[in-house]
């Protein structure tokens, strides 16, 4: 696992926020590896619609996440502008498909909230909790439950 | 690690091949070659195992291979005969050896009381009479029991470099011999005495080893005479000064045992030719015929020269002038004590030593790992350049692309090459069998005979490691469920002992693993009701053979009556077919009823690189292996016929074979084009099936690096990896017998319709 788990509330952790759709979600920036720019990936056949398929990052196959067809929105039509996040999730290296990332946050633990209790299940799955600061809503990101179990597909 | 950490690392090393070949020597026994090379082979593993760790210190091993060592020796010295039950109770030594190995090394713990059980069964073994070990009556005391060093000036000769061996504490003294035949008798019959011939070779000298130390480390069992025979040696001008040409006979007086003798020899080992007899040996003939040698040559041989032997005193040697170039008095040329002449035997034991020159070179298996990765970048590097190189339209006969070609030519060799130092055969995992099947046949009270084929298979090491736990598999359950007991074979008319048949062979660019069984085979009717009641299928289901057979593979299946130690956990088969199937490999099942079962494993040759077919289809580039593609071809209208409502078939040479669209069959498109239009790659599947794929374009052939999809996301139905091509982009490596059963289910489902997913 390499997403710290809070300490203690006086820590301050940094987090890198980005854009998705209008809704703006972070993920911990211990986390991401490199940010990089839309580039075509190669489709995976059989796979869910949020896949974008698989890119070649310096030499490893790198799977792109639609992060928003991810958490149940539509899904994203990549632009110029479009980046994809490559985070670290689990053992699993993975590139995140958002459309612009903000910026870095230094928050403390108790700038975090428990995620509301929505009715969006994939919401309240995928939702760590929520960060409020100068007036904005951030979402981080639970990042070991985006990528599918690996024996998901193997039966 | 310091230096003796490092030491004691190659010394495990070392144990493990040593227990390879400890096991496999004894297997071959167990099969009824018990020739005396495989005996001494088997001798010399465990000797060399224990030699080892005496040095390092690891008393128990060495204790329980001492006792294995020399029920090892009685075996090869022919004083017990070798039976299949003595064979079984090495085998089962060997497998506490190897535990003890394990925990010398700090991996698990050796079970005392086996191990002194086992201790105890093999001292048994080596003497039915359980007598203890005690030492031969005494005798007629020897004439001149004691040892008289001798104080003399060392006899150089012919030589510079004088003996300055003065801390060995004795001297060389050359004697004439008195030749007695008579006198020979004297102490013959005397249980205590011993005949050791010695016949170093020039390895010994090599080694820095020291026939001098060897004597000396004899005289301490008891009085010894050493004579020398030199009759070997050649004229001084054929002399190969660093060459080996003498052979010392010993007679030594003592109450040890032979096992005290050897032990002297311990580490000279192979680097002499070694005969012990009890007695003194016959010696009159060979005497003689060492007289013949009229004027001995000068010894030029350092090794032979730096030799001092303690040798008693006889009243009668003419003590040669020290420095002098020969002994001028001496008709013989060894020195001989006159009272008990004793000469080599004619025939010195053949010790059956692996031949020098074989040299091995241990290297980390990372390194070659990262020459691995390199070569593949390598590769695709060139491949880069080689599409760039055709994107600027340089003509072929150029320099530039000449030279390419030569790269691309040199590429692959590196390629080919690197992969083969990684390339292992399967030996290392099969090994590892044997014992299992032992285990496991007695946990589960069955009687089972591994036999084993093909372990000389190879296979790339990143392969090899993922062997063992499906084998080990497959295995427990052609023991557990596949077998029958002992009483129900006999009842069958079956050899009450089951055979396990575990093959390896090659076939078309993959490894293929055979575990076969001959036990009851697959109760059909049980796999289906058991897989009805844990609602896995649906009753109503109709199944072929063969798909019931295939039901066991499910999650949650097991049909072990009772859950067991050994398997019936539920998650046998299934968990093996997930990993063999992430290595892009496959597990089938065939049996029949009352003759057994055979579970066939194939996996990739090698998890790095692959030749390829690069087409496009609706859009994508997509890589067909070679190994699965027997022809391509552009299809004519006439040669397409419909079947049924949607499915078509290509009439190929009068056998009609399914035609499948990839881009439907992936998803990739909904319906499919004409076929006339696209091009036809004729595949064989794995099972020998043959289907058409209909793909847009043909590429040409590549060879591409294997990258795994696994690593990053999870396995992809119909895709067996990815691997990136020369433009930079990603391409998928189809699965092309997953394609056809992708096709065979219809038209695309998210799992098999025959199976109720027990999701």
């Amino acid at each position: 696992m390499t997403e710290p788990t809070p300490t203690s509330s006086t820590e301050t952790r940094e987090l890198i926020s980005f854009r998705v759709g209008e809704q703006e979600y972070c993920v911990d920036i211990m986390a991401v590896r490199e940010i990089r720019g839309w580039s075509p990936a190669t489709t995976l056949p059989q796979s869910p619609a949020y896949m974008r398929g698989v890119i070649n990052l310096r030499g490893a196959v790198l799977p792109i996440m639609d992060l928003a067809a991810r958490i149940g929105m539509p899904t994203t039509e990549p632009n110029v502008r479009s980046v994809f996040i490559v985070v670290q999730a689990g053992d699993r290296t993975v590139g995140l498909l958002v459309d612009a990332v903000s910026d870095i946050l230094s928050i403390t633990d108790d700038m975090c909230q428990p995620t509301p209790d929505i009715a969006c299940e994939n919401v309240r799955h995928f939702v760590r909790g929520i960060i409020s600061i100068e007036g904005r809503m951030i979402s981080e990101i639970s990042l070991d439950r985006l990528l599918p179990e690996r024996e998901a597909l193997a039966a | 690690m310091d230096e003796l950490e490092a030491i004691k690392v190659t010394f495990f090393q070392e144990c493990e091949e040593l227990l390879a070949d400890l096991e496999g020597g004894l297997l071959a026994m167990q099969d009824g070659n018990d020739d005396g090379d495989t005996v001494n082979a088997v001798f010399r593993a465990v000797h060399s195992i224990k030699g080892g760790a005496g040095a390092f210190g690891l008393e128990p091993l060495v204790r329980f291979a001492h006792v294995f060592e020399t029920l090892l020796d009685a075996l090869r010295s022919n004083e017990i005969p070798g039976t299949p039950d003595l064979t079984a109770l090495l085998l089962r030594a060997s497998d506490v050896l190897a535990d003890h190995v394990s925990a010398a090394r700090g991996l698990g713990v050796v079970d005392m009381d086996v191990s002194a059980a086992m201790a105890a069964e093999l001292k048994i073994a080596t003497d039915p009479n359980a007598a203890p070990a005690a030492p031969a009556p005494v005798a007629a005391a020897p004439v001149d029991a004691a040892p008289q060093y001798v104080d003399a000036a060392p006899i150089v000769i012919g030589a510079d470099d004088a003996l300055d061996d003065d801390d060995l504490g004795f001297d060389f003294q050359p004697m004439t011999i008195t030749l007695d035949a008579q006198a020979a008798d004297a102490a013959v019959l005397d249980g205590n005495v011993w005949t050791v011939s010695i016949r170093p070779k020039s390895d010994l000298y090599r080694k820095a080893n020291e026939t001098a130390l060897l004597l000396r480390e004899l005289s301490r069992l008891g009085p010894i005479q050493a004579t020398l025979d030199d009759s070997a040696l050649p004229a001084l001008e054929f002399i190969d000064p660093e060459a080996a040409y003498v052979t010392w006979s010993v007679r030594l007086e003592t109450d040890q045992g032979e096992e005290a003798i050897r032990e002297v020899f311990e580490f000279v080992d192979g680097d002499c030719e070694l005969e012990i007899t009890r007695g003194e040996a016959p010696a009159a003939d060979v005497l003689a015929s060492l007289l013949d040698v009229a004027a001995p040559a000068p010894e030029l041989a350092p090794a032979a020269i730096e030799a001092p032997v303690e040798a008693p005193v006889v009243a009668a040697a003419p003590a040669p002038e020290p420095a002098a170039p020969a002994p001028v008095s001496a008709p013989a040329p060894a020195p001989v004590a006159a009272n008990a002449p004793a000469a080599p035997a004619a025939k010195p034991a053949q010790i059956d030593v692996p031949g020098p020159g074989q040299s091995v070179i241990r290297v980390d298996p990372e390194r070659i790992d990262r020459l691995i990765d390199l070569v593949g970048e390598l590769v695709i590097n060139q491949a880069m350049l080689a599409q760039r190189v055709g994107e600027y339209g340089i003509a072929p006969s150029s320099n530039l692309a000449m030279g390419l070609d030569e790269l691309e030519q040199l590429t692959r060799e590196i390629q080919d090459s690197v992969m083969a130092i990684r390339a292992q055969p399967v030996k290392s995992v099969f090994q590892r069998m044997p014992r299992l099947v032992r285990e496991v046949a007695n946990m589960t009270g069955k009687q089972a005979r591994l036999v084993m084929d093909g372990e000389n298979t190879e296979v790339d090491k990143t392969v090899i490691e993922r062997l063992s736990d499906p084998i080990t598999h497959m295995l427990r359950n052609a023991i557990d469920h596949g077998l029958e007991s002992p009483e129900e074979r006999k009842a069958a008319g079956k050899n009450p002992e089951g055979v396990v048949r575990l093959a390896a062979l090659h076939r078309s660019g993959r490894i293929v693993i055979e575990v076969q069984d001959d036990g009851k085979g697959i109760n059909r009717e049980r796999v289906h009701s058991i897989a009805v009641k844990k609602g896995l299928i649906s009753p109503d289901l109709q199944l072929t053979d063969e798909e019931i057979d295939n039901l066991i593979f499910l999650p949650g299946f097991s049909t072990a009556d009772k859950i067991s130690d050994v398997s019936g956990r539920g998650v046998g088969m299934d968990v093996v077919k997930r990993s063999v199937q992430a290595l892009g490999g496959r597990i089938s099942i065939a049996s029949r009823p009352g003759q057994g079962s055979t579970f066939t494993l194939s996996l990739p040759l090698t998890l790095a690189v692959l030749d390829g077919m690069v087409v496009d289809v609706a859009g994508e580039t997509l890589v067909i292996p070679l190994a699965c593609i027997v022809e391509s071809l552009r299809p004519k209208a006439e040669e397409i016929r419909p079947l049924g409502p949607v499915g078509s078939v290509l009439a190929v040479r009068d056998s009609f074979v399914p035609l499948i669209d990839v881009g439907l069959t992936l998803n990739y498109r909904d319906r499919s084009p004409a076929a006339t239009e696209g091009v036809v790659l004729l595949v064989e599947g794995e099972d020998g099936s043959r289907a058409a794929l209909v793909a847009d374009a043909i590429h040409g052939q590549r060879q591409v690096v294997i990258k795994s999809l696994e690593q990053n996301y999870q396995q992809v139905e119909g895709v067996a990896a990815a691997t990136i091509l020369g433009d930079g982009r990603v391409a998928l490596i189809l699965d092309v017998d997953a394609v056809i059963n992708l096709r065979r289910r219809g038209p695309p489902l998210p799992s098999d319709p025959t199976l109720i997913a027990a999701e």
